[in-house]
C-alpha cells in the first residue's frame, strides 16, 4: 500500500497524470498474457524520461518498495505481474525511436517501443528487424530484450540477443549504465549488456537499445506439409535443411489446427485432415529455389514421411498460412492453457518427443492437450487446455503435479524447462531443472550486485 | 461444355506500392507480382464447376510479358487443363484485353468466359463488359453465386442494396466478385503436375489484333497523407474543434 505521502511524491517525481491508482488501471496493468494470478499493484507509473526512471529508481529506494517493469504485458510467464502490492513501471510513453544508423545498420530506440512498430520502422528504410512472433503487434521492445524473445525466424535469425548491440540500462541503484554503445566489436571484459538480456526486469530497467538491422529477405515462400508421424518431422527438417535457406520451421498438430479454424477466419490447407502439420517459410534467392523445394517435397513423400502439401502463390496466401500457425496461440487463450515451452538440442527432438509423447497420454488422459512450437529450435509449446468444469486453481495442481514427469524428462535430456517464455511466477519454482545449484547460487550473488536492495521484480526468475 | 479464364499478372496484393518520382506510374520494379485476387476467384469458379461435372475443360488464358507463365502455371496447379500466353511487352489497356480475348474466345469457342470483375491494380472494371459487347454474348457482372445449366447460367449479382439475380443465355460473360467463393490453396504435387500440361503461345500480332494504347495516362499520385490524430481534453474542447478548425459544425 502507498501512503498518501509516498503517492505524492510519486506525483512530484512524474507528473500527477502518470501516476495511475483507478482499479481499471491497476488490473489491466498488474498483468501480463498469463491468466493464474490476481493483479494487486499499488500504482501504475508512466515516466517519459531516463531521468524520470532514475529518480523513481532512488525513491523506491530509499523507500524499500518493489518494482514490476512493465512492456507490452504479451509476457507469458508472468514475469511482469504485480500481486504483493508493487509499483508498475511501464515503458508505455518511452516509445521514440531515436536514431537510424543506416551505414552501421543500427538503429536506437526507447524501451517502450513496439516490436512491429520497430519492424515496419525498418521496412520503410529498406532494412529489416527479424525477430517476429504472433504478440509482435503489442509487444515491446524493452520487454523483448528482457525475456530474450524468440520467435517464428530463430531458424535463420537466432534470437533477441543476436539483435541487440547496445543498451542503456538503469540498475537497481538508479545508476545508468551505457552498455557496449552500439558496437559491433568490443572485447573489454564482462559484457553486462548480455547480463540484461534475458534477465526479466530483476537487474534493472532497460531505458533504450541499439538493434542491429539485416537486409530484408528476397520473396518468402510458405509451405504447409501433412505429416502422419510426428517422428517424421525432423527427418522433412533435415531433408530441407541440407538443400534450402530456411527462415522458419514450425509444426502444429491437427488439434491445434482445429482451433484455429474453429474462429472461422482462415480455411483448412488440405481436404483431409493429418495429425501434424509442418509450415516453413523459404527465400526464394535463385531463379531455381523453388524447383529444389519441389523435388524436396517429392523426396519426403517417396520415404513416406508426408503425404500433402501446400505452397504459396502470392503474398497474401503466404499471410494465410502463416495464421493457421500464428493464431493458435490466441485460439486457445480462451481454455487458460497450462503452458509448457520446453526444448532439447535438435538432434534429440525425435527421441523426446517419442517419451513425452508417451508420457502425456498417460498422464494427461482427462485433458485436451494442443502441441505446437519451433521445432527447427528443438522448442516445443504444449499447452494443456482446461476443461471447462474445473476450477482454475485445481487445473493448475493437477498440471504441476504433470509436470514433474514432464520436467524430469526435460532434465534427463539436459534440456530447458523454459526455452523462450523466460521464468517469470510461473516457473520460479522449477529453476533447478535447467540450472544447477552453484549457477542460481551465482545469479542470485549477480543480482544483489545490480540490486542490492531486492526492489527489482522480487519473486521472478531467482 | 467449355469454360475460357483470364487471369492477370499483377502487383500482389500485400504490397505496398509507391508512385515512381517523376509521377508517370507505379514503380513495379523488383515488387512481388500474384494473380489478380479475382481471376483467382474465377479459376477457383471453373475448377468448381468441372469437379461439379458442370465443365469438362478449362482453358485459362493470359495477356502480357513472359513472366505471366507462372501465373498460368498456377492457374494450371489450381485444376486448369491448358493454358495459353498472349505474349506482349506492350502496355495493355482494357479495350485491347477485350479486343485479345474476342479473338481467343472466336478460337476456342468457351460456353463460359470467366474474367475478375476488376484487376487490382488499374482497377478499371472495364473488360468483362467490353468483351461480352464485343462477343455479342450476355454478360453476368458482379458474379456472387454462378448457376450453369445446360443452355443457361444463373449468376447472382452483387448490386446496390442487395443481390439482383439474372438468367444468361450461353455462350456467356461471368465476372466475378470477391465473395463467389474461397480459392484454395495449391497443393504441391499439382504444381509438379501442372508443369506437365499445355501451354501454348500466341501474340497480338498472330490474333490479328491492334493492342496500340488509346489512353494516355497524365499523372500518377500518391493518396494525401493522413494528419496525425490529436488528443483532445474534453467535449468542449472538442465541438470547439470542429466548429472553429474543422468547421464541419
Ligand atoms: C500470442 C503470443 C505469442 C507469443 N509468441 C512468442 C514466441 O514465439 N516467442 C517468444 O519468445 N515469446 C512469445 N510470446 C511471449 C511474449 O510476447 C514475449 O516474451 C515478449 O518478448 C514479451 O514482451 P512484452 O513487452 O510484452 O513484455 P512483458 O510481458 O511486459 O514483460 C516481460 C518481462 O520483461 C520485463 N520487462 C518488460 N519491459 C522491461 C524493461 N523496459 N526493462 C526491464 N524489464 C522489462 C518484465 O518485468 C517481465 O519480466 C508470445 C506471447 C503471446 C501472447
Ligand atoms: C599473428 C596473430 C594474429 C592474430 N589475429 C587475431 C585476430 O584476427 N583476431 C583476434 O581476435 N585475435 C587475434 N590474435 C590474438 C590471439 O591469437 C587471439 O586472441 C587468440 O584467441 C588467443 O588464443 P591463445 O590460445 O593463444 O590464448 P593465450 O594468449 O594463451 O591467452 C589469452 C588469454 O586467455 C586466457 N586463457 C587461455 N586459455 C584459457 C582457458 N582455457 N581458460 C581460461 N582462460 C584462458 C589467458 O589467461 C589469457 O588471458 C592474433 C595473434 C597473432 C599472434
Amino acid at each position: 500500500m502507498l501512503a498518501p505521502q509516498q503517492l505524492a511524491e510519486l506525483g512530484r517525481l512524474l507528473a500527477a497524470d502518470r501516476v495511475a491508482t483507478d482499479t481499471d488501471t491497476l488490473t489491466r496493468y498488474g498483468l501480463d498474457w498469463t491468466r493464474y494470478f490476481t493483479p494487486d499493484a499499488a500504482a501504475v507509473l508512466f515516466p517519459k524520461t531516463v531521468e524520470e526512471v532514475v529518480a523513481l529508481v532512488r525513491w523506491a529506494q530509499r523507500e524499500q518498495f518493489a518494482l514490476v517493469p512493465s512492456g507490452g504485458r504479451t509476457g507469458l510467464s508472468g514475469g511482469a505481474v504485480a500481486r504483493n502490492g508493487e509499483l508498475v513501471v511501464s515503458f508505455e510513453r518511452m516509445n521514440a525511436i531515436l536514431e537510424l544508423d543506416k551505414v552501421g545498420r543500427t538503429v536506437r530506440c526507447q524501451a517502450g517501443v513496439i516490436t512491429k512498430t520497430l519492424q515496419e520502422y525498418a521496412l520503410a528504410n529498406g532494412l529489416y528487424y527479424p525477430v517476429d512472433f504472433a504478440s509482435s503487434g503489442s509487444s515491446q521492445i524493452g520487454g523483448n530484450i528482457a525475456t530474450n524473445a524468440g520467435g517464428i525466424k530463430v531458424v535463420r535469425y537466432g534470437m533477441t540477443r543476436e539483435w541487440v548491440v547496445g543498451l542503456k540500462v538503469v540498475t537497481g541503484e538508479g545508476e545508468v549504465l551505457e552498455l557496449n554503445h552500439g558496437l559491433a566489436k568490443n572485447n573489454t571484459g564482462y559484457d553486462f549488456r548480455h547480463l540484461f538480456i534475458g534477465s526479466e526486469g530483476t537487474l534493472g530497467f532497460i531505458v533504450e537499445a541499439t538493434l542491429r538491422l539485416a537486409r530484408p529477405p528476397a520473396e518468402l515462400a510458405v509451405m504447409v506439409l501433412a505429416v502422419p508421424q510426428l517422428a517424421d518431422i525432423m527427418n522433412i527438417f533435415n531433408a530441407y535443411r541440407d538443400k534450402l535457406d530456411l527462415t522458419a520451421f514450425e509444426f502444429f498438430s491437427e488439434q491445434a489446427l482445429r482451433h484455429v479454424l474453429a474462429r472461422g477466419t482462415v480455411q483448412r490447407p488440405f481436404d483431409e485432415a493429418a495429425d501434424y502439420y509442418v509450415l516453413l517459410e523459404f527465400e526464394k534467392i535463385a531463379p531455381d529455389t523453388e524447383t529444389q523445394a519441389l523435388a524436396l517435397f517429392e523426396y519426403c513423400a517417396e520415404q513416406g514421411w508426408l503425404v500433402d502439401g501446400v505452397l504459396s502463390q502470392s503474398q497474401q496466401q503466404a499471410a494465410e498460412l502463416w495464421r493457421l500457425r500464428e493464431d493458435i496461440s490466441e485460439s486457445i487463450t480462451p481454455y487458460k492453457p497450462y503452458k509448457n515451452d520446453i526444448a532439447v538440442v535438435v538432434s534429440k527432438v525425435p527421441a523426446f518427443v517419442a517419451q513425452l509423447d508417451e508420457i502425456l497420454a498417460r498422464e494427461y488422459p482427462q485433458f485436451e492437450v494442443v502441441w505446437f512450437g519451433h521445432i527447427g529450435d528443438g522448442n516445443l509449446h504444449i499447452n494443456v487446455l482446461k476443461p471447462e468444469a474445473l476450477a482454475i486453481d485445481d487445473f493448475r495442481r493437477a498440471c504441476e503435479q504433470v509436470n514433474k514427469h514432464v520436467f524430469e524428462l526435460v532434465r534427463d535430456f539436459n534440456g530447458s524447462m523454459s526455452a523462450e517464455h523466460g521464468v517469470g511466477l510461473l516457473k520460479h519454482d522449477y529453476l533447478d531443472v535447467s540450472r544447477s545449484h552453484a549457477e542460481i547460487r551465482l545469479m542470485k550473488a549477480v543480482k544483489s550486485l545490480f540490486d542490492p536492495d531486492g526492489i527489482m521484480n522480487p519473486g521472478k526468475l531467482v | 461444355m467449355k469454360a475460357l479464364v483470364a487471369v492477370k499478372r499483377v502487383v500482389d496484393y500485400n504490397v505496398k506500392v509507391r508512385v515512381k518520382a517523376d509521377g508517370t506510374d507505379v514503380d513495379v520494379a523488383n515488387v512481388k507480382m500474384s494473380m489478380n485476387p479475382f481471376d483467382e476467384i474465377a479459376v477457383e469458379e471453373a475448377v468448381r464447376l468441372k469437379e461439379a461435372g458442370k465443365v469438362s475443360e478449362i482453358v485459362v488464358v493470359s495477356l502480357g510479358v513472359k513472366q505471366c507463365e507462372e501465373t498460368l502455371r498456377t492457374a494450371l496447379a489450381m485444376g486448369a487443363d491448358r493454358a495459353i500466353l498472349v505474349e506482349t511487352d506492350a502496355e495493355l489497356q482494357p479495350l485491347a484485353v477485350a479486343k485479345l480475348l474476342k479473338a481467343i474466345a472466336d478460337k476456342e469457342q468457351p460456353q463460359l468466359l470467366i474474367v475478375g470483375k476488376q484487376a487490382i491494380d488499374d482497377d478499371a472494371n472495364q473488360t468483362g463488359q467490353m468483351v461480352s459487347a464485343l462477343l455479342g454474348w450476355a454478360q453476368g457482372t458482379f458474379a456472387s453465386k454462378v448457376d450453369v445449366a445446360a443452355e443457361t447460367v444463373d449468376v447472382t449479382r452483387e448490386v446496390d442494396g442487395g443481390l439482383e439475380t439474372v438468367k444468361l443465355r450461353l455462350p456467356a460473360v461471368v465476372t466475378t466478385d470477391l465473395r463467389l467463393n474461397e480459392p484454395r490453396y495449391v497443393k504441391l504435387p499439382n504444381i509438379m503436375a501442372a508443369k506437365k500440361k499445355p501451354l501454348d503461345k500466341t501474340t497480338p500480332a498472330e490474333l490479328g489484333v491492334d493492342v496500340a494504347p488509346r489512353l494516355k495516362t497524365l499523372k500518377v499520385a500518391e493518396p494525401a497523407k493522413r494528419s496525425a490524430g490529436i488528443k483532445v481534453a474534453n467535449a468542449a474542447e472538442l465541438v470547439a474543434k470542429l466548429k472553429n478548425e474543422a468547421k464541419v459544425l
